[in-house]
Order: C-alpha cells, then structure tokens, then sequence
C-alpha cells in the first residue's frame, strides 16, 4: 500500500469519526420534526408488557398518523436516564416514574403542569383513588397521571392457620390480635415465624411501620411538613408491635435482604406478611387468605394502610408533541383502558369506577384469589407520605430507627427521640 | 502487504531520504488517524464525564433543576463534618485490608495446589476460574441464604460443632465480615489465575539446583519460588485493592448498607447520596476524594513493591 493511499484512508477515517461523534452529541432525537409521533419510557416486563404493547398498537390504529414508540427501561433507574436526556436536551414524551422521585421531579423545568388538564370535563380527576392524587400533586401542581396503585394489607397461610387451631384473621382483626396468632405460629423447631419484615433500613423498611403510625393515630411530620412528629405516643405504639415481636416474642423473621421473605411464604415457613398484590403470585405453592391491616384499638387510626403510586410524567419538547402526549395519556388512564390493562395484568385499579363496575371483582379474583381484598382495601388509603424533596434523608433515619429496635439495639422511645432530632436537623436545612 | 510491514518500509525510505518533510508528516496524520477512534471513544465516555464530575463536586447540583449555584470547597469541607463518612472510610479500609491479603492467600494457595500434573487438572482449574465467571448478583443470593441466621448452612453447620448460632447480615458487627467472604470467594479465581501463569514460569533448573544443595521444598517456596512470584504478587495487591475501595455490588445486593450503616463503603454512601438524595455536587467531592485516595495507595504500594519485587531478566 502506497503512502498516498494509506493517508487517504486515514483522513477519511478522521472525518468520519468527527462527523459521527458530533451527530451522537447533536441531538439524539427519535422524532424530530414529526409533533405527531411521541417516545415513552416504560418499564413493564412479561404479561404487562405484552398488554401494553397490544394496546399502543390499538391506539395508533385508532389514531390514525400518531406513533407512540416505547423504549423499555428498568423503573429502578428510569428518574437517573431521564435527568441524562434532560441534560441533553432530548427528554422522553412521557416516562414511567416512582411517586416517591415527585416531588424532586416537580424541580424538572421541562416537566409539563397537567393542573388544568385534569380539570377538563371526562376526566373526572376524583375518580382516582385520593392517594394517587396526593402523589401526582406536589404543592398544589400536578405534575402526572396515576400510572400504578398498590397497598398493603396481610397475606396469611391458611394451612399453617388450621394447623395451629387458630381461627382466621377477621375483617375488624387488632395488632394485639395479630401478635398472639404470630406468636402461636411461631414453631422454633421447624423454623417457623409467624411473621416477617424486611430490615435493610431502606424505603421498604420505612413504609410498612408509616402505615402502623398512622393507625396508631400519629403522623411522620407536622402539618407544614417543618418537624419531625411521629416522637409521639402513637410512634411508640406502633414501634413497640414491632418490638414484641421480634424482640420478645421472636415471632419475626427478620429479611436484611428484602429478598427472603417472599420465598419463606411460599415454602410454608412464615405465617403471615404484610404485602401488597404484587408478591401474589410468588406465592404459588401456598393456600393464602388476604386481609386488611389490624387496627390499634382506642385510636383515632382504624383500619388505615399505605400506597406507594407511581406516575406517568410528560416533558416538554414542543407544544405539539405535549398535546399529542397529553391526549395518549389521557386515553391510556380512561376508565375502558383502566379495566382492560388491570384485568389482563392483576394490578390494582387506577379508578374507583373500575373497582365499582359490576363483575370486575369477581373476574379480579378467578386470576389472583383474594387480590379483591387488596382492592376493597383502596378505600383504606386515607393519607399519604410527605410530598418534601428532602423525605429519601428522612426515610434513611427512619429506616435506621427501625432495624435498631428490631435488632434489639435501641428501646424504642430511645430510638423514636434520637431520630426525631435528626430528622428536625434534615428539615431545617442543616442535616 | 501488511500494516507493520508498510510501516515499517515507509520508515525504511525515510532514512534513505532524510528531510522529506512530506511524508514524515503524511506519516503522522497516519498515525492520528488510527488512534483517533479510540481516542474519541474514550474522551465522550472517559475523560468528559471525569471532568463534568469535578466541575459537579463544586457545585451545588441534583441534576434536576437548573438552578446549579457554584459553591466553592463546601462540598469537601461538609465531608469533614459528616460522621456517615468518617465510617464509610473506616469500613472501606477494615474491608480493604482484609480483602486484598485474603484474596492473594486464597488464590496463592489454590494456585500451588493445582500447579501439578493430574489428570483432569483443567476440570479443577475451570472450577476455580468459575468464580468470576458467575455473575455477582448470583453469588449474592447464594451467600444470602448460605448466611441466613435461620435456614443457612453456616449456622447448620455452627450447630453440628456446638456452636453458638450467628446473625451474620442481621448484625451489625458480622455484616462486612460476610462480605468480605463473599468477594474474597468470589476474586480468588482471579488470583489463582495469575499466580499459576506465574508459577509456571517458575524455571525447574532452580527448584532442581535447590534440592540438589539439600533445601527442603518448603524452603525452595521460600526461597525461589516467593521472590519468583513477586510481580505477580504486586501486580494483584494494586488491582485488588483498587477494587476493594470502589466496593459497591456486593454491599447493594445483600444489605444496602446496613445493618445500621455497618457496611456502607464509600462508594456506596456516594451512590446515595447521588442517586437518593439526590445530592449529585456532593457526591462527586466524595467520588474525588476516593479518586485521590486511590491514586496515594497504589503509588504508594508501587513505591514500596519496587523494593520487594524481583525482576527476573
């Protein structure tokens, strides 16, 4: 090979390489140009991924010239790919994000108020439970559509039940109540707990005793969200049912993994879970009965329990691609698309209308059993955690307050006291 | 004709016609050209994000909004008063010196073992390699359940020899011990790798003359075979330990950091702070401080393995 030649090729090999790297930093975009065709980020896997695909293919049949393009990302990492994009300048149309980023997604200046949208008539804003509406709504703005709701409620083995003699839990069933039956399932010699709890100190560790506080009858901060108030008798009741047991009575199994407790369930080890309807069906081996959380009596709480839903979230690229966007979701969350999506996938209504609609329950049922309950137990969800950007920090102190007890570390006004400082500490800014 | 063949014949002309500026520079084009690629690669993917984030660490930034205020060194200076950081230090450390010697025992051992010929020596050898092959998030879920304080099979076996059950995850004060096994189990395959291409580089003459002069094989390990492994042995502490400050899967797929903080590392504090609390300026100082960190460590194991490192040439 001449020099000639060789140089040539290098030069062209240069530029191509120049060209190529400007235009992977240009833009990046899958629809320039076309307002009519929208990017969404979801994460959804097996049967929900079949379902929602089948629906995208019927909503651009219907809508003649739209294209909705979905691109899957884990819902695990999808809030840290869109703050990339959004660096970038290239945002998805919509993504699927975790109700607890809202109100660090509210910071996001190119996500799109949708206040007046779901004012307008045939939406029918209060046809979602009031849960998801708290998280979509971050200081009075709405910034997404109930995309998932879930809760938790207890799933207990019915044969561990019938062979302890025990009778099955009751509608209007106590924590005392449930502490007794978990003691009685409690068999050392075949390693058998009454009951479990995931102790990583994370989130999940963190929300499960916020349902406990709240039937108690507490709540985590004040009302303008300034200090830390869950330091209160109603912490101490709900912190001390944990305490029993897994202190005293050892009736817990503890899961520092979060990843045990559900196959424990399954093998027969663990007599009852507070779960939400996503664990049913890791649950094939064993005959399970669902009930509502038990309720502290002599509190104001009654039966409460907690949700954690999740959003979908426009961006803004362009008047145009917001209003096609808009109106996709609109008709993704309609009552009709509500019922089809949660009936071919077992999720939870996003409606209240769906729930209601004749037949829905009992067809809900012959798919999961028991997931009616997980249903019925919506109406439960009466409040929700705090909309501040600064809760992840406060959910770790918690989360750290928890496992001490649970571990036998700290007694629980100790424990309840120490935390409340640092969270004060967080809330004030200095933390 | 091949590519170092050319070369080296247009280098061959350059001598014959010193001067020719022409193709010296056509040459040097050449030479940009090839490396340019990579060299464009790693700046979009290497070098740009390590400069963003030290622009980041000065910042007060969570990637959302773009309001990004730069604050100077109040980022490093809030490191000196966060306690979780005092502790994410001391866990990394306590985990770095028992990782990184465990590691090179284990592997060393393995190594020698398997340095012989028998038959179906690949078949033991694919084993001890195996572990790196497998993926961490599995060799995660098994040592979870082989350490359930309740269903595991260390305690069974604690049991069997009448010993006291352990909590192993669930204790504050067991929990990085856990890992520690957990990745020195998992790397040894790498160390075994590296000591045996070593060890069979060993000469025979040498072994030989020294049983010939009456040593005993323990003390031709000692003292041939040890000196011989030297490179290897420094080659493993740097790479090693620079893996064992950057610690982060292991410690995110069995306990998140807990039990009560007792094994959040560095890495992993960062990422919660990145990715949690969404305090991207600060955790970029701490990604930075881990850099320098690293880079004093190894220069300093390079400056004391010179001394204990036998070249042979």
């Amino acid at each position: 090979m001449g020099t000639n030649r060789l140089r040539t090729a290098g030069i062209c090999a240069l530029a191509m390489t120049v060209v190529t790297g400007l235009a992977a930093c240009g833009s990046g975009s899958v629809a320039t140009g076309n307002s009519k065709s929208i990017q969404i980020w979801e994460g959804y896997t097996g049967v929900e991924a079949k379902v929602f695909a089948r629906m995208i293919t019927q909503y651009e049949k219907s809508h003649p010239g739209v294209k909705v393009n979905t691109l899957y990302v884990n819902s695990d990492n999808t809030l840290q790919k869109v703050q990339t994009a959004v660096a970038g300048g290239a945002p998805p149309d919509i993504a699927y994000l975790y109700g607890s980023w809202a109100p660090n997604v509210a910071k996001i200046s190119s996500v799109v108020t949708l206040t007046s949208l779901v004012k307008q008539p045939g939406v029918d804003w209060n046809d979602f439970w009031v849960g998801e509406r708290d998280v979509a709504t971050v200081n009075g703005r709405v910034i997404g559509m109930p995309a998932l709701v879930d809760n938790l409620a207890v799933v207990y083995n019915k044969t561990l039940f019938a062979k302890a003699h025990l009778p099955l839990p009751s509608a209007n069933w106590t924590w005392s109540q449930f502490e007794a039956d978990a003691k009685k399932l409690t068999i050392s010699s075949i390693k058998q707990f009454g009951t479990a709890y995931v102790t990583p100190g994370s989130e999940d560790t963190v929300w499960h005793w916020e349902a406990l506080l709240w039937e108690a009858g507490g709540q985590l901060l004040n009302p303008d969200n300034t200090k830390a108030a869950f330091d209160s008798p109603a912490g101490l009741t709900a912190l001390d049912a944990l305490r029993t047991m897994s202190v005293t009575d050892k009736s817990m199994y503890l899961d520092p993994t979060d990843s045990a407790y559900a196959n424990l369930f399954n093998s027969g080890k663990v007599g009852m879970l507070v779960t939400g309807p996503w664990d049913l069906s890791a649950f094939p081996n064993v005959k399970y009965g669902v009930q509502v959380m038990p309720s502290f009596p002599g509190t104001t709480g009654g039966h409460q329990t907690i949700s954690g839903p999740d959003n979908w979230v426009v961006f803004n690229n362009g008047a145009s691609r917001v209003k096609t966007a808009e109106n996709f979701l609109l008709w993704l969350t309609a009552p009709a698309q509500d019922k089809y999506f949660t009936l071919k996938t077992g999720n939870l209504p996003t409606r209240q209308s769906t729930a209601n609609s004749p037949g829905y329950q009992t067809q809900m049922n012959a798919a999961l059993p028991d997931v009616s309950t997980f249903i019925a137990n919506l109406s439960n969800v009466k409040q929700a955690r705090p909309q501040i950007a600064t809760y992840p920090q406060v959910s770790q102190v918690i989360g750290n307050m928890i496992v001490a007890v649970l571990l036998g570390k700290q007694q629980p006004k100790a424990a309840l006291d120490a935390a409340a400082a640092k969270v004060n500490q967080i809330l004030a800014g200095s933390g | 004709m091949s590519l170092s063949a050319s070369l080296a014949l247009s280098r061959r002309r350059l001598g014959e016609r010193p001067g020719s500026r022409r193709l010296r520079r056509a040459e040097s084009l050449t030479g940009w050209a090839f490396v340019t690629p990579a060299t464009v690669v790693i700046g979009l993917f290497g070098a740009a994000p390590i400069i963003w984030s030290l622009i980041l660490s000065f910042q007060q930034n969570n990637l959302l909004s773009s309001n990004t205020p730069f604050v100077g060194l109040r980022n490093y200076r809030q490191m000196a008063h966060d306690p979780v950081v005092g502790s994410a230090i001391w866990h990394t450390l306590i985990y770095t010196v028992l990782f990184v010697p465990g590691t090179m025992v284990v592997g060393l051992f393995l190594a020698v073992a398997m340095n012989r010929k028998l038959r179906f020596m690949w078949v033991y050898r694919t084993a001890a390699y195996a572990t790196m092959a497998i993926s961490t998030i599995s060799e995660a879920l098994v040592f979870i359940w082989l350490f359930d304080p309740s269903y595991g099979i260390v305690n069974y076996i604690f049991s069997l020899l009448h010993l006291p059950q352990q909590q192993f995850l669930n204790s504050p004060s067991q929990a990085l011990y856990v890992i520690v096994v957990m990745t020195i189990w998992g790397w040894s395959g790498f160390a075994v790798v590296i000591y045996l291409a070593a060890l069979q580089g060993v000469p025979k003459d040498l072994t030989e003359a020294a049983a010939i002069d009456g040593a005993s094989p323990v003390k031709s390990f000692w003292r041939i075979t040890m000196p011989l492994l030297s490179p290897a042995s420094l080659f493993l502490a740097v790479w090693l330990t620079i893996n064992a400050l950057q610690l982060f899967d292991e410690v995110y797929l069995s306990t998140q950091g807990g039990p009560l903080g007792a094994t959040t590392v560095m890495v992993y504090y960062l990422y919660q702070q990145a990715f949690e609390n969404f305090n991207f300026g600060y955790a970029s100082a701490i990604a930075y401080v881990l850099f320098i960190v690293i880079l004093v460590v190894t220069a300093i194991q390079f400056r004391i393995g010179r001394r204990f490192t036998y070249y042979r040439s």
